[in-house]
Parts: structure tokens; sequence; C-alpha cells
């Protein structure tokens, strides 16, 4: 261990105090709650000038409260949700989860830069909804169980509970940690989309229309991170087992997505007369959009259909609050507010199921 | 064994009462369904080792939870280090080690990852965390073992850990549950001599809770029994095995010659297998037996001091207890 190595070792003799450490005697003199046949270490190591440095010392030093222990436990996690601290195995799905997130915002600025308009091909409110919604649901698969699942596997957490934080501090550290992975996961390739777009514009107004663009997306893209986080982090902590937390995952993910899309496009070929109707057997679309930009009006079912899956809700949600770019469903219309009630549904279930959790976890 | 024993009789009354380490009044804990694991327990506890005793659902893990703040208890009080268990959870969980009975460790990081992030769980700095991590696993002893992914470790490496990562924060109190479990003979001596060498020189109080009271008696100081959540008895190791000092008298042959002529001489044995017990009360009682059996010419085989295993004097008192209550004691 490199760092452990810069630190003078335990037991060499003439011993520098850290810099954490608040110089002084090596042990505080005090009442001695052992009054025994030993002579207390200071006593001899003061007299005699010498510091036999085999015995125990005492911290004297700096201690953080429990809000920055709090804040110590969310960076420990945030870092675990990339594998960081961890062999090179932990790395490689947060990797290259990452690195195909990004490829739309590279696609676009090679397309920017080709193209004879210079227009995007990318928006930021969507970004490209298919390849948020299939990576997202990898990364949160096999991130989550790593934040949660291994310490209920290792039953580590009566040692967190018995330390001087609460009980709902460790979740709530979790939490935080895992929204901020996600937002690192959506929001950079926003940036580079940004990024990408900024740098061959001309002007300043064409710039300023792409930042105007920008802060939607970043918004709807904080929405995301919020609720699908709290949602992965809730189901994985339901099991110890990574293999059972990533399946139930994957699972949730993808039977209220694939549920969505069927009943919708069901709904769509009952009630959508008239309207060009999506066809079920095509693999996925590059852009889900294509599918809904008919004309006429939307059948209901189609509109209740979205409300299943997190993600059509959460696109419902961008839509209802003005979101330009079609989606992956129709924009709901009246049915707006019960898109937004659904996501808070969604966000309050995981949050409170994750709390509720831990609260029940024993500590013997 | 006998011979540190006015040693540890100093620890109680010599000390100059530097203020009690737990102090438990009237807690009470009951759990819905009628259950009660704590009833009306009474005790505390001075500085140095002490054990907890008690079986299995005596309510050890409930007292524990109390006393880290983790549980409200249903009545009574209780505190620890002058600070009250339900106010005051977190300062008493800053000044307190835990180390729990079962695995709790993490197989896929080494010990100093370990032991290192939980020493930030507790409080300390990114520095000293690391500082202090280096040096509870060595006070544990663990040397270059400890860069290797715990997953690897023996079941008495293992143990350490879990001392380490209750060392780590510098506590002045370590509750340690069941500490020797699953260790072999020599883990056992080892971890008792450990245990032993924190109390006695690191300057932190102890409190072991443990089913196996021959450990217990060899490193704590006092013992605290309890039962069905009912504090049983509550003392100094000393006493304990002060008051229940038998001489272990075995001859060769004439056993039944020799029990008749210690009556004579009044010394009130008793036959026990084919060793004659005999109460010892001062150095009389062995020159007493000495000229007994030189007066009988028996061949001696064997003359020592028993001290009674602390469990058959809770046996004692537990049968005292059920024969005063009447209760059908199912043990």
């Amino acid at each position: 261990m490199p760092a452990d190595a810069a630190s003078p070792t335990p037991a060499s003799p003439a011993r520098v105090p850290g810099p954490a450490r608040v110089p002084g005697p090596a042990r505080v003199p005090g009442p001695d709650p052992v009054p025994g046949d030993h002579v207390p270490l200071s006593a001899t190591a003061a007299a005699s000038g010498v510091i036999h440095d085999l015995g125990y010392r005492r911290y004297d030093g700096r201690r953080l409260g429990r809000a920055q222990i709090a804040r110590a436990l969310c960076w420990h996690s945030l870092r675990s949700a990339f594998g960081f601290g961890r062999g090179v195995k932990a790395k490689i799905i947060p990797v290259i989860a990452f690195g195909i997130m990004c490829l739309p915002a590279i696609a676009n600025a090679v397309a920017v830069a080709t193209s004879a308009s210079r227009a995007p091909i990318v928006h930021y409110d969507t970004y490209t909804s298919a390849v948020r919604v299939l990576v997202m649901t990898v990364f949160i698969a096999a991130q989550a169980p790593e934040l949660v699942s291994r310490d209920l596997r290792s039953h580590v957490l009566p040692l967190y509970f018995s330390r001087p934080i609460r009980r709902i501090d460790y979740p709530l550290a979790k939490l935080a940690a895992f929204i901020l992975a996600c937002l690192i996961m959506i929001e950079v390739p926003e940036l580079l989309l940004y990024l990408g777009t900024v740098l061959q514009a001309h002007g300043l107004s064409a710039i300023w229309a792409q930042t105007r663009g920008l802060v939607p997306g970043l918004l709807v893209g904080l929405m995301w991170a919020v609720v699908l986080a709290a949602i992965g982090l809730a189901l994985a902590s339901l099991s110890g087992r990574r293999a059972y937390a990533t399946g139930t995952i994957a699972i949730f993910f993808f039977l209220t997505w694939t549920l969505a899309r069927l009943l919708s496009h069901i709904a769509a070929r009952v009630g959508g007369a008239g309207r060009p109707v999506p066809v079920p057997g095509a693999a996925g679309p590059p852009h889900g959009h294509l599918f809904f930009a008919g004309p006429g009006p939307v059948p209901a079912g189609e509109h209740l259909a979205g409300l299943i899956s997190p993600f059509t809700a959460l696109d419902g949600v961008r839509e209802w609050l003005g979101g330009t770019t079609p989606g992956i469903i129709p924009n709901p219309g009246g049915y707006g507010p019960a898109y937004g009630l659904m996501v808070l549904v969604f966000l309050g279930v995981a949050v409170g199921g994750l709390i509720a959790r831990y609260r029940k976890v024993g500590i013997a | 064994m006998t011979d540190d024993a006015p040693a540890r009789a100093a620890v109680l009354p010599g000390a100059p009462e530097p203020g009690t380490v737990i102090d438990i009044r009237a807690l009470t804990k009951r759990y819905p369904g009628q259950v009660t694991a704590l009833d009306e327990l009474t005790v505390s506890v001075a500085p140095g080792v002490t054990g907890l005793v008690g079986a299995n659902g005596a309510g050890k893990s409930t007292l524990i939870k109390i006393l880290l703040g983790l549980l409200v208890p249903t009545d009574g009080r209780a505190s620890v280090l002058g600070h009250d268990c339900e106010r005051d959870g977190e300062q008493i969980r800053s000044l307190t080690g835990y180390m729990p009975e079962h695995d709790c460790l993490q197989p896929d990081v080494t010990a100093t990852e370990f032991v290192t992030h939980l020493g930030r769980m507790s409080g300390l700095p990114p520095t000293a965390a690391k500082e202090r991590a280096a040096e509870s696993l060595r006070h544990v002893g663990l040397y270059e073992e400890r860069y290797r992914q715990i997953g690897t470790y023996s079941t008495g490496m293992k143990q350490r850990v879990k001392l380490a990562q209750a060392l780590v924060g510098d506590p002045r109190l370590l509750l340690l549950d069941e500490p020797t479990i699953g260790l072999d003979p020599a883990g056992r001596a080892a971890m008792l001599e450990l245990i032993s060498r924190i109390g006695a020189s690191f300057g932190i109080s102890i409190v072991v809770a443990s089913h196996l009271l021959g450990e217990l008696e060899q490193i704590c100081d006092h013992i605290v029994a309890i039962e069905g959540g009912k504090l049983l008895r509550a003392d100094t190791v000393v006493s304990f095995t002060q008051a229940s000092q038998v001489l272990v008298i075995e001859v060769e042959e004439g056993t039944g010659q020799l029990l008749d002529e210690l009556a004579r001489r009044g010394l009130g044995p008793t036959a026990q297998d084919r060793a004659v017990l005999v109460r010892l009360d001062g150095e009389g009682t062995y020159d007493a037996v000495r000229d007994a059996v030189a007066d009988l010419g028996l061949p001696l085989n064997r003359m020592e001091r028993r001290r009674h295993r602390i469990e058959e004097l809770f046996q004692d008192d537990r049968a005292e207890r059920s024969e005063m209550t009447g209760a059908a004691d199912a043990r």
C-alpha cells in the first residue's frame, strides 16, 4: 500500500507525530481507570526521554461529527459505484456503460462538424432515449448492489450502526452517493453534447441558444438520476446476494418498460384509427418519437400505459413540463399531472422503502 | 492462577472511584408480544475488564443495544461513561468500540482498507484513520497480513480484525460480544491474552459478553451475571472464587479411613468420586490434612487447592432462587 508506506511505520522507535495528531505526550495522563501494577507509559517516557513506542497511544486529534461522517460514507460509496478503490474487474461495467452513454454526444459532434446545416442530431432534453434507458438500466442493475447488497451480505451494518451516526444516515448517504453516480452518468454526456456543439457554433447567439437548450436538459437528467437511483437502491437493498439484487432491478426496469410499450401499442392499435400504428415486431427504434409523431388523438389507454414504467413516466413529465422533442411516449397532454404524480409515487415508495429497510436491520 | 488474585482484588476497593463506566438502573425492555428481555436490571460496572455472563436469550444483546443507544428501553435508565443512553447515543458510540458476535467482515477488501474505512466512520480524519488502522491492526497482532484480502484469513485473524475495528476510534470502552467464538484452544488463549492486555495496559475499560465462564474467570476483574433479563449476581471475580476455596485430596488407598480421620479432626470432609474435598480455612487446613494423612500412613497422590468454577456458583444461586420462588426451572 503506497500511501501507507509514506507514513511512519508503527514500530519505528523515534516516531514523529503525524499531521493529524495533537503534539504532546503519547498518552494522556488523566485518571487511570486501571490502577494496577503497571506504570503509566507516559510517565516512563517522560522520565527517560525515550519513546518506546510499543504501547497504546491515545488519539487526541480532531473528530468529525455526524454530518461529516455521513459525507465520508457518501464519498466512499460514490467511488465504489464506479469501482474505484476496488479491482480492475469492478470498473469494467461502469466504464463501458459510461462510454456507451457518451457515444451519442460524440456522434452529434461529428454530425455537426460534417453536415452543411450544422444542425444537431441529438437533443438536450431527451439525449437519446433508447440509449439512456438501456445504459441506465444496465448501470443501475450492476452498480446499485455494489453500494448496498455487499454490506448486507457481509453483515457489516452493525459496525456502521454502532458508530456515531444515526440509523437513517446510512441509507441517505448511500442514496446521495448513487444519485451523484447517476448524475455523472447522465449529465457528463449531456455536457459533452453541449461542448461538442458549442465549440463549433458561430456567434454568441448560437452559443446562447445552445445554453438555453442545455439547462432544461440538465434538469431532466437530474429528475432521471434522482428517481432511478432511488428505485435501484431500494430494490437492491432487498437482497444481500448481488446476483438476486441485479436480477430484481433488471427485471423490474425491463418488465415495466416492455409492459408499458406493449400496452401502449395495443391501445394505439385499438383506439387510434387513422394514426400510423407502431410495429410491435420492430427492433428498438433509434428514435422512439418516430412512432408517435403521427396526427390524430391519442387514446387514453396509451397514456395510461405510459404510467407503468419509470422511464415512460419520466419522459411524460418532461413533455408535460414543456419538453419539445418528441420522446418515447406521446405527449401526455391532460394526463400530465397523472405522470407527475406517478413519478412522485415512484420516488416516494422507493425512498420510503429504502429507509424502512434499514430501520429493520438488526445490529447484533 | 491464584497468585494474581490479590492484584485483582486491589482493583475494586482500592480505586479512587474514577467514576463508573456503566450505570444501569431498573432497566426494563419488553418487546411486543409480552417478551421481557430485561426485567428491572440494576447494576453498575466499574473500570476494568468486566464479564457479562448469561445463557442465550438472557438479555445480553438487548442490553448491548440499549447501551449503544440503538434501542429505547421500556423503562428505567442506563448511562455509559456519564452519558445517558437514550439521549446521547451518538456521544456514547463515539466513545465506545463494539465487536459483534457474528461475522461482520467484507471478504474482498484488505484488513487495512476495512479498518481504515471504519476508522473514518468513527469520525477520524483521513490521515488519522489510516494511521490508527495500522496501529490497531498491529496491536491485535496483524502485520504483513493486513495487506491481504480478509477472505483469505483464518478465523482467528478475522476475530482480530473485528477487534481492531472496535479499537480504531480510540474508544474509552470496548463492548466485546463473544470474542472467542469459533476459535480453537490456542486461538482462544491468544484472544483472551490480547483482551487482558488491552484492559490492563491500554487504559480501556472492557465489557466481555460470553457464555463461557471459564474464560471470563481468566481475564475479568468483575463478573455480572444475568439470567432471564434479571441480575443474578455482580461481584469481583476474586470474591466469587475466594468464597469457594476447596482442597482436593486424593490417596492411593484408604479413602474411607481418611474421611473418618478428617471428620474426627473437624474438617467436615466430603467424598467426590475418588477424592476427598475439604473446605479451605487458611494455612491450618493444609497442616491438619498433612498430619491426618501422615498419621494414617496413607500414600498421598494429590493435594491441591481447587477453585470452584463460576458455573457451579451460578448453579447454586439458581437452585436457591428457584427454591425461593418455587419456580420450576426447566434447566
